[in-house]
């Protein structure tokens, strides 16, 4: 064999030897383990930390929410979605509450289209007007009860244990005789119903009425609320200087979405403000934001009001006529 | 050609293919050496990874994963693509995104659907921030005949076009169905972004290298859901194993008539979707 011809086998010899080893040197060794890739980049891969921890982290904790939380309808939004991925919590500090929940809620409730109809959704502006979802309603269980069942009392029976019981000081007619305590007529039986039912079990105290309801039955109060709010309302528009009417409607947009736009609400489950007397608007927002009358809505609402605020309210709504004519704008 | 009288004795062709055969046992021997000395070393490696994965209590030839996507549900809200950016480091813009969400909107009179994703301008500007998504309500009062949300991820073909064209074997079809992309391997090509039909890869200039979807593979070994559809406020997104008949997403496929995205390219994904029009692809 020539020598040139040697060299040339020898050489190539040579850089095929060179290239093999120099493949078993580079290959990763698990590189043929399953295909032609690195079998060890799957172990990689599946290593990472989740960062979301699922509610069943959560609930070790914070047990109480979390039971609430799952027994209402937000039970399928997770924690982590509003909170905020759990990786390092607690050992890292706090998760997140979220305070701008018009911003965070509306991701979910705005009237949008594409949205499906099984979806609850809001036109915020309307809705809400500029304030905080959750001043009325609980994220961890947002629905509020909007039925409400109609009161099945008799009117007349109410009348014979009303006049009794009630008219000394709410009025033959359901309207009081002074400016402390409420009139009656013509407001929702249900309402009604609702606070006696509050007072009878302790939910709700006074010094007058809890004892007086305490003596009802549950017959009696229905037939109660059947008849006062049977009754037609009839007030005389009440002016005072206590209070400024115009800043008092300024500020009435925020409660107009439950007790509609002048106070007189279609909704029965609320009460309907208007041509209400003004002490007792007064004398109960403020028993709302010193959490004396316990309602989660109602301390929301009120916590944020001056003393100035209650007042301009409540000569707002004073003012206001209750007559039925008027048709309370239905939500 | 050669003349007769002139005959070199190194050209005689029987001493020239001993001379070969005598070259390649030698090189032979040397290789032979070499190359069973690194098959010895592949195949005791070959051992050690199945006991690793055994001790994970995770065994890929176990599942066959498959994803469900019900745009009849889907609310828009954009949960998933918050929690998948910070599930999987994906970077906080509003260019990278390992899954998405297309709003299709028909408006009376026009035939083909408008389109945008939480990435769109006027979104981004809805949002007020890049690292935020939420849709704007920018069709509110319009005329709306037919609108929906379709959520978006790599569909995870049984034949996967990107992986086909990687050149160096760091994307790859796992036994359990997941695509997968090595990231020490990848060489950031960006040919597995041109071949993929979805669009659903993207090249993350933070890490040079090619990232997308991976079923959140480091939470479904672990027994738990992808970020996306824990999150799902609607349970728009079904997650589950084909090969368990009443897994969610086995029932999801039993009990509806579901549809894939641009079957045509015979890359059968393993994203199945409800709800969805003929425009959406």
């Amino acid at each position: 064999m020539p020598k040139h011809i040697l060299r040339l086998l020898v050489l190539i010899a040579g850089l095929a030897g060179f290239g093999l080893v120099a493949k078993a040197y580079f290959t990763a060794d698990s590189f043929y383990q399953y295909g032609h890739y690195r079998g060890d980049s799957i172990k990689q891969i599946a290593a990472r930390e989740p960062a979301y921890q699922t509610p069943r982290y959560c609930v070790a904790c914070h047990g109480e929410r979390h039971a609430q939380w799952s027994a209402n309808s937000h039970k399928s939004v997770i924690c982590e979605v509003c909170h905020g991925a759990a990786e390092g919590h607690p050992q890292n500090g706090k998760l997140p509450v979220p305070h701008d929940t018009a911003r965070l809620c509306s991701l979910c409730h705005e009237a949008m289209p594409g949205r499906p109809r099984t979806q609850p959704q809001v036109e915020i502006a309307l809705h809400a007007s500029r304030q905080q979802c959750v001043v009325c309603h609980n994220p961890h269980a947002p629905k509020i009860a909007m039925g409400v069942a109609k009161v099945a009392g008799d009117p007349v029976e109410g009348k014979k244990r009303g006049v009794a019981a009630c008219a000394s000081c709410h009025g033959e007619l359901g309207l009081s005789p002074n400016d402390t305590w409420p009139n009656l007529a013509g407001q929702h039986p249900a309402y009604l119903q609702r606070m006696l039912a509050a007072y009878k079990s302790g939910a709700q105290q006074d010094v007058m009425m809890s004892p007086l309801s305490e003596a009802l039955s549950d017959a009696d109060i229905a037939n109660l609320a059947s008849y006062y709010g049977s009754l037609r309302c009839r007030t005389a528009a009440a002016r005072s200087n206590a209070g400024n009417a115009v800043a008092g409607k300024a500020l009435s947009r925020n409660c107009a979405v439950c007790h509609g736009d002048t106070g007189l609400t279609a909704n029965a489950a609320w009460p309907r403000l208007a041509g209400q007397k003004l002490t007792y608007l007064v004398n109960a927002l403020k028993a709302f934001r010193a959490g004396l009358r316990k309602d989660p809505m109602m301390a929301g609402v009120t916590r944020g009001l001056s003393d100035t605020d209650i007042a301009n309210l409540a000569a707002y709504y004073a003012e206001q006529s209750c007559e039925p004519t008027v048709q309370a704008r239905s939500r | 050609m050669e003349p007769k009288n002139k005959k070199p004795p190194s050209q005689d062709r029987r001493e020239f293919l001993s001379g070969v055969a005598r070259v390649a046992a030698t090189t032979t021997a040397v290789l032979g050496g070499a190359a069973l000395g690194a098959l010895a070393r592949v195949e005791a490696k070959a051992d050690m990874p199945k006991q690793a994965v055994a001790e994970d209590s995770y065994d890929p030839s176990k599942h066959r994963w498959g994803f469900g996507v019900d745009a009849t549900k889907c609310i828009g809200c954009l949960r998933c693509v918050e929690a998948c950016k910070r599930e999987n480091d994906v970077p906080q813009d509003a260019h990278h995104f390992r899954t998405w969400v297309e709003r299709y909107v028909y408006l009376e009179g026009e035939e083909h659907a408008r389109i945008d994703s939480q990435q769109d301008p006027v979104n981004i500007e809805a949002s007020g921030s890049e690292r935020e998504y939420r849709f704007a309500n920018r069709y509110k009062g319009m005329k709306v005949e037919k609108a929906f949300f379709v959520p978006k991820l790599c569909n995870h073909c049984t034949h996967p076009a990107c992986v086909q064209v990687c050149p160096v074997g760091a994307t790859y079809k796992t036994a359990d169905g997941a695509v997968l992309i090595d990231h020490d391997y990848c060489i950031g090509c960006r040919y597995c972004v041109q071949a993929c039909p979805y669009g659903a890869r993207f090249f993350n200039e933070e890490k040079q290298v090619t990232d997308k979807c991976t079923w959140c593979y480091h939470r479904i070994t672990k027994g738990l859901q992808p970020a996306c559809v824990e999150v799902c406020p609607v349970s728009a997104r079904v997650f589950g194993d084909l090969g368990d008949r009443e897994s969610p997403i086995s029932l999801f496929i039993r009990n509806n008539r579901v549809q894939v995205l641009k079957p045509e390219t015979g890359n059968a994904p393993n994203v199945f979707y409800v709800g969805i029009d003929k425009e959406v692809s």
